[in-house]
This record gives C-alpha cells, sequence and structure tokens, in this order.
C-alpha cells in the first residue's frame, strides 16, 4: 500500500470542497487514484477526471501533473508520498 | 449565399456597396481570410511601404461566415491594417455583440481608405451610410463615446453598438486600439491610431436584417451537437465560473506567469496566486455575445470591501478582467490588490490601449530603476512629473498610462509604440544599451507569460505575422502536454507534447497556425476549441457549420489548405515590407536568460530556438536561409498571383 497526496486547484477546488487530500492505494496505478476521487467527490469531479467515450485521464480543459510538472496517464505507476497537483488547462484571454 | 462589402473613402466622402465576388471565396473563405485579401488587393495600387498612419493606409473591418447564425461559438471580429506600431501585417479580434450587428446592418466586410478633413464618425443603419461629424466626440473615452453614440442613434431599428477609439488614437498613439460596445478592446497592432490618424473616431451600427444560411436544418442539427458536446464537457462548466483566470493558479504551479518583467514567472502576493478571489467579483451579466453556448464573461462591482485598494474604486464595475489583463498588472508591474488589477482592465479599455504593450513598457523601465541602471535625475527628465517607477505603485502606473494616451511627456512620446521602440529610442537618447531589458518577439511586444520553457510558443513568438503573440499559433500541446492531440494531429507520435525535445516543435506551429487561421476565418471565439480540440476541429467538425452556412462544401484537407494559404498571405505582406528570417527572433532574456523558477528551471529558448525555426520553414515550404517563401509552395497554394508580386518586389526565394 502507498500513500499518494493530491492538490486541487480551481474548479477541482470547488469540486472537492477541499485543496489537498490523500489517498492510500492498494495499487501503485493512477488509475487506481482516479477511481477512488471520483467515488469520493461524486459524479462531477469523475467527469473532469475520465473521459467516458476513452475511459482514459480526461485531457480536456484539464492538466494533471506529478512534482516533475509532467502530465500523468492513466497507466502511470506512483511513488509512495507522491503527490499529484489537479489544474484546469486554459490559457490567454 | 451573398457577401456584401463597404468601401469608404473618407477623403472624398464616399460610400460604395458591393458584392464579394464567389470566386474571391474558392480561396478565402471568409472572416480574416477576406479581411487579409482586401488589403492584400489595396496594396497592390497603393506604396506597401507608406506611413500607417497616413491616408494610404487601409483599416478593414469583417466578421466570418458563422458568426451570427447561432453557431453557438460566440462571434469574433476582426481588424486588419498595416501596423503603425510594429510597422508590418496588423491585425486583431474582439468579441461582443457589434460584430453581429454588422451582419444585421446588411454588411460583413468594411474596408476604409483615405482621410477625413476632420473629425468624423461613420453611420450604418440597414445598409443606409452616412459619415458623420465627431466634433463633440472628439477628446473622450471609448465609454464615454459609445454613451454618446447610443443616446444619439437610439434603439431604432435596432439599439446602436458601436466601434470606438479613445484620445490614445486621436493622438496616433501605435498601440491604441478599437473597442467594441465600451466593453472589448481589439488590442493588438494599433487599430485605434489607423483609425484616429484617418479622423475617424467610430462606427455606430443599427441593423435588423437577417442572416442567410444555406442549409437550415442541417446547421441546426450542427448546433443541437455542439450543445450537447459542450454540455457533457464538465470542464466547461469551471471555464464559465472564472473565465480565463483559471490559468491563475496552473501558471503559478508551472511557474508561467511574467513577473516584474519576467524576472521571475511566479506571482507574489498570498491572495492573487490563488483564484478564489473570483468570487468576490464574479456577477453573471449579459456581456457575452447571445451566440455563444459557454459565455465566460461577467461583470464586477466594486464595494469596497473587496480588498485594502478597493475603497478607490467604490462604484466601478467593469468586465472581470481575463488572464492577460490579470498577467500584465499582477505579472509585469507586480500589481498585489485585486481591486487595482480589475481597475487596470477597466482603465486601458477606456484609454482604448494594449494593456500587453502598455505593461511591456513600463515595466521595462521599472527595472532600469530596480537596477539603478538609471537615477531619479534620469526619471524625472523622462517624466517630466513626479514618478517613483516603483512595482505596483498603481497611481505611478496610472500617471504613465495617461502619459501615453495623452502624449504628454518624453515617456509617452517614447513608447508610442511599445517596449521594443520605445528601448530602442530609450537607449540611444541614454547612450546606452537597454535592450536586454527589453521584452518583446518579431518586435512586437510580448504577451505576458514565460516562454522559456515552451519551445513551441516561443516559436510562436518570432514566426507569428503580427510580432509577438499567443492567438495565431497557441502552443497547448505542449504547455498542456497533450499527447491525445500530437498523435491526431502527428500520424500518432508523440513529440508535439515532450517539452524535452525539438521534434515537431516546428510542425506544430505551423498545423496550430494554419488552424487558427481557419477558426479566424469563420469568426467564433477560439475557446471552445480550446476546451476541446480534438473534438471540436477547425477543418472537420466546423468546417461542416460553415458548409452548412454557406453552401460551400470543402473536405477537412482543403480546409487546411484555406488555412495555409491565410497564413500564406500574412507572410506575403510582411516579406513586402522587408522581413525575413533574421526579423524572426526574440528578446535577449527569453533567448539567453535562464529562468529560476517553476518547475520548469534554468530553460532558455537558445536551447532549441533554431532548429524549432528551421523546421517551421521546412514544414511551411518556405526557404530556410532567407525565411522567405518559395514559388513552388505558393504555386500548391494557388497563390501564383502573390508570388508574382513578391517576386517583382525582390521577395520571393
Amino acid at each position: 500500500m502507498i500513500t499518494v497526496h493530491t492538490e486541487f486547484h480551481s474548479h477541482f477546488r470547488e469540486l472537492a470542497a477541499t485543496d489537498k487530500d490523500s489517498f492510500d492505494l492498494d495499487q501503485p496505478l493512477v488509475s487506481e487514484l482516479a477511481e477512488r476521487i471520483g467515488a469520493k467527490y461524486g459524479p462531477k469531479m469523475q467527469a473532469m477526471l475520465i473521459d467516458p467515450e476513452t475511459h482514459e485521464l480526461n485531457e480536456r480543459g484539464t492538466m494533471f501533473v506529478d512534482t516533475k510538472g509532467r502530465r500523468i496517464s492513466m497507466e502511470d505507476t506512483l511513488d509512495d508520498g507522491e503527490t499529484i497537483t489537479f489544474l484546469v488547462g486554459i490559457a490567454g484571454g | 449565399m451573398e457577401s456584401r462589402l463597404l468601401r469608404v473613402d473618407l477623403t472624398t466622402g464616399e460610400c460604395n456597396s458591393e458584392v464579394i465576388p464567389h470566386s474571391v471565396f474558392e480561396r478565402w473563405i471568409g472572416g480574416s481570410g477576406i479581411n487579409n485579401w482586401i488589403m492584400w488587393e489595396h496594396f497592390l495600387t497603393h506604396d506597401v511601404n507608406c506611413d500607417p498612419r497616413g491616408p494610404d493606409n487601409i483599416f478593414v473591418f469583417g466578421v466570418g461566415p458563422l458568426a451570427g447564425t447561432g453557431a453557438g461559438s460566440g462571434i469574433k471580429g476582426r481588424i486588419t491594417f498595416k501596423s503603425p506600431c510594429y510597422n508590418m501585417f496588423g491585425d486583431s479580434a474582439g468579441g461582443g455583440k457589434f460584430p453581429y450587428m454588422v451582419r444585421f446592418s446588411g454588411f460583413e466586410y468594411i474596408a476604409i481608405t483615405g482621410k477625413a478633413p476632420k473629425p468624423c464618425y461613420l453611420h450604418i443603419s440597414n445598409q443606409e451610410v452616412s459619415i458623420l461629424d465627431a466634433a463633440h466626440l472628439w477628446g473622450k473615452n471609448t465609454a464615454e463615446t459609445h454613451a454618446l453614440l447610443q443616446e444619439e442613434h437610439g434603439t431604432y431599428p435596432s439599439k446602436t453598438h458601436t466601434l470606438t477609439v479613445s484620445q490614445a488614437g486621436e493622438n496616433g498613439v501605435g498601440i491604441a486600439g478599437v473597442v467594441s460596445d465600451a466593453l472589448r478592446i481589439h488590442a493588438r497592432c494599433g487599430g485605434g491610431a489607423v483609425m484616429g490618424s484617418k479622423n475617424l473616431k467610430a462606427i455606430a451600427v443599427q441593423g435588423s436584417g437577417g442572416l442567410p444560411v444555406t442549409r437550415p436544418k442541417d446547421m441546426l442539427a450542427w448546433s443541437d451537437d455542439f450543445r450537447k458536446k459542450i454540455d457533457s464537457n464538465e470542464a466547461v462548466y469551471g471555464f464559465k465560473r472564472r473565465g480565463t483566470l483559471g490559468a491563475v493558479e496552473m501558471y503559478q504551479h508551472i511557474g508561467s506567469h511574467f513577473w516584474r518583467n519576467n524576472q521571475g514567472n511566479m506571482f507574489r502576493g498570498d491572495e492573487i496566486r490563488s483564484d478564489n478571489w473570483v468570487k468576490k467579483y464574479h456577477k453573471y451579466s449579459e456581456v457575452c455575445s447571445s451566440d455563444c453556448f459557454i459565455a465566460c464573461d461577467a461583470k464586477y462591482k466594486i464595494d469596497g470591501t473587496e480588498s485594502e485598494a478597493a475603497q478607490k474604486y467604490v462604484g466601478e464595475t467593469f468586465r472581470r478582467p481575463e488572464y492577460l489583463t490579470t498577467g500584465s498588472a499582477a505579472g509585469a508591474l507586480d500589481v498585489r490588490d485585486w481591486a487595482e488589477v480589475a481597475h487596470w482592465g477597466k482603465l486601458t479599455n477606456d484609454y482604448g490601449i494594449d494593456n500587453q504593450d502598455l505593461s511591456c513598457s513600463i515595466s521595462f523601465l521599472m527595472e532600469l530603476k530596480q537596477r539603478d541602471l538609471i537615477s531619479d535625475r534620469d526619471v524625472a527628465e523622462l517624466f517630466g512629473h513626479e514618478q517613483s517607477l516603483e512595482w505596483g505603485n498603481m497611481e505611478d502606473i496610472e500617471a504613465c498610462v495617461e502619459d501615453v494616451v495623452f502624449q504628454r511627456n518624453a515617456f509617452g512620446v517614447m513608447f508610442r509604440d511599445g517596449p521594443y521602440h520605445g528601448a530602442l529610442k530609450y537607449s540611444a537618447m541614454m547612450g546606452k544599451n537597454f535592450m536586454k531589458y527589453a521584452m518583446y518577439g518579431k518586435g512586437g511586444a510580448s504577451f505576458t507569460e514565460e516562454m522559456r520553457p515552451f519551445p513551441t510558443w516561443m516559436n510562436n513568438m518570432a514566426v507569428a505575422s503580427r510580432g509577438a503573440d499567443h492567438l495565431k499559433g497557441i502552443g497547448l500541446i505542449e504547455k498542456f502536454q497533450r499527447k491525445d492531440l500530437s498523435k491526431i494531429y502527428f500520424d500518432g507520435r508523440i513529440e508535439a507534447a515532450d517539452l524535452s525535445t525539438t521534434e515537431l516543435k516546428g510542425a506544430c506551429t505551423a498545423v496550430v497556425e494554419n488552424q487558427v487561421a481557419l477558426l479566424n476565418s469563420y469568426g467564433v471565439c477560439m475557446f471552445h476549441w480550446m476546451l476541446d480540440p480534438a473534438g471540436y476541429t477547425p477543418q472537420d467538425y466546423y468546417g461542416k457549420a460553415y458548409g452548412a452556412v454557406t453552401g460551400i462544401d470543402r473536405t477537412p484537407k482543403e480546409l487546411m489548405h484555406d488555412g495555409e494559404r491565410i497564413c500564406n498571405l500574412e507572410k506575403a505582406f510582411n516579406s513586402r515590407v522587408g522581413m525575413r528570417r533574421e526579423h524572426d527572433t526574440v528578446c535577449e532574456r527569453w533567448m539567453w536568460e535562464p529562468t529560476e523558477e517553476g518547475i520548469y528551471p534554468g530553460k532558455v529558448a537558445a536551447d532549441m530556438f533554431e532548429t524549432v525555426l528551421s523546421d517551421y520553414y521546412e514544414w511551411r515550404g518556405w526557404d530556410k536561409a532567407s525565411g522567405l517563401q518559395t514559388r513552388a509552395k505558393l504555386t500548391e497554394l494557388g497563390l501564383d498571383d502573390v508570388a508574382d508580386v513578391l517576386e517583382a518586389d525582390g521577395a520571393l526565394a
């Protein structure tokens, strides 16, 4: 089992009603983290996280990155103590 | 579908309406494409090297075929002209209700030439055109001018919508923009100076006509499908809530702000790092085009309790600031109070002036002062009044804005064309080289975001047809690391989304430029596409709407060629005025000075710049050594006539 920390920004923070959380995962997989977050915070969060057609992480208007700034994918593995940041992907104006 | 062009010669007072021949649409599909073609043709009979502030320049306003049709993608109007601040191709988009009112009045394009003998404005009401005296409007800002015109022309046959310039445009300030309905600025490239130099204060439009749609059933079906797609995208709700300010926290996390003239890339100040403040100002209201399924805009009204500085602005109401308004104030100028940031947005809009150029000009001088490269005496001589040049000092920043708008001192005159030309002039005056601290690309003001970790976007800053630009290329594939998009665009390859390699970066610049040219030609807002570039592809998804409205059915491949053709015409214009590979470059800080903050430290443009630029030319089919277009590429795009002009000018490879 590993513990992964999450940081929620902008719309994610509103959906989670918190800016930080931690999850104990049986498998060190992004897919498990996404499933746990979706289950905990409900269908709107689920819709932000998972693309309903591809069942991959939703890339539309979102950005999920590890501590090195790399966008994570469903098949990626996670390290114990790692922090994943959930951001909205928008620019300009 | 018939498209009507209104030609106005302000020197003679002649106004003529003409139908644009169908053959023109075979090459230029609408919107920016037609605007560009009108300008190109104009400069076949007028000196392309003319003074942009002189009567030989042309000012074109146009809307694309999807604008106002219920396509649900918002509406963008576009102005096109030779830029007075950068002396090359210039254009700028703006949204709101003015563009579709132009269509309702019976026109899609307005081309204005010459110079009126005295201040005037253009009034259009259902194809009736008048050139009217503007003596009572001269000297007013954009909000005042708009209010007076609305009062004057009333609400029949429709409410009056306006395009206005402020005192900055009247005074020939090169970075003066044009403001739609006192709310939305066409900021870039100095369209306000072009209007002002023609003694044209405003365009007021009223219309009650309908819009032709060739296949209405197809259009309604497309629109219905688009609505469903938008409604099923949860990210849209987040975007509605915050607009582009949703970028604040992402940029803070990755280090993509433009702090203190880009000496850093993170905002300082506890409150502005977060977008929680947005709730204080957020009030839904009808400031968006009625043809937008997202409607990301909102108004604020300051009640004085929001922050320490809010007391200064009690009762002030305006549009919620966009990200780049925030980036220029909270970033470039280090303003840390949100009421002041919001006020900066209103101030620059009312004065109709580009806040990117302005903030980069002021922050350039603030940095010189911070580094003791200029003395208090130097500052006093430049400004002629008390001026601290302290970071974040809003009162002194406001004074700088008025110095430029009213051209009231050496600073205002020297920086009227933005940071690049201002820095050159100031360096010459002081006998020192300060260019290291000027932020620009291709002579145009940087837009206020960190660029150094992002090779595609850096390339955009160098090659964009109107100077450093985030709206011609948009490097979101790499910034958001969208491997899914990279795979779609490049046959399964993912390198376009990989920040660590030069692979596909030049190609990505070109492909996205072509796509954006299509969006700009349709006359739609880019944000829908940005929220799902895989789903709302300009050449495929939007192409179906284009076909339904115009009856012109194009394959995705043909439409991508249309986009490429538009980019090539902009390039050709710049080649005619002498721009070559050496002009496709960026400022010294971006090129050589490493980033120190954010999650991508130690990045400089120089690491990848030349490779990406050469790849871009190769992907474009242009000559790598000179940067010029080749006849072979122009022939492939059906632009032999353009190649002939370039050859005659010695501007063809």
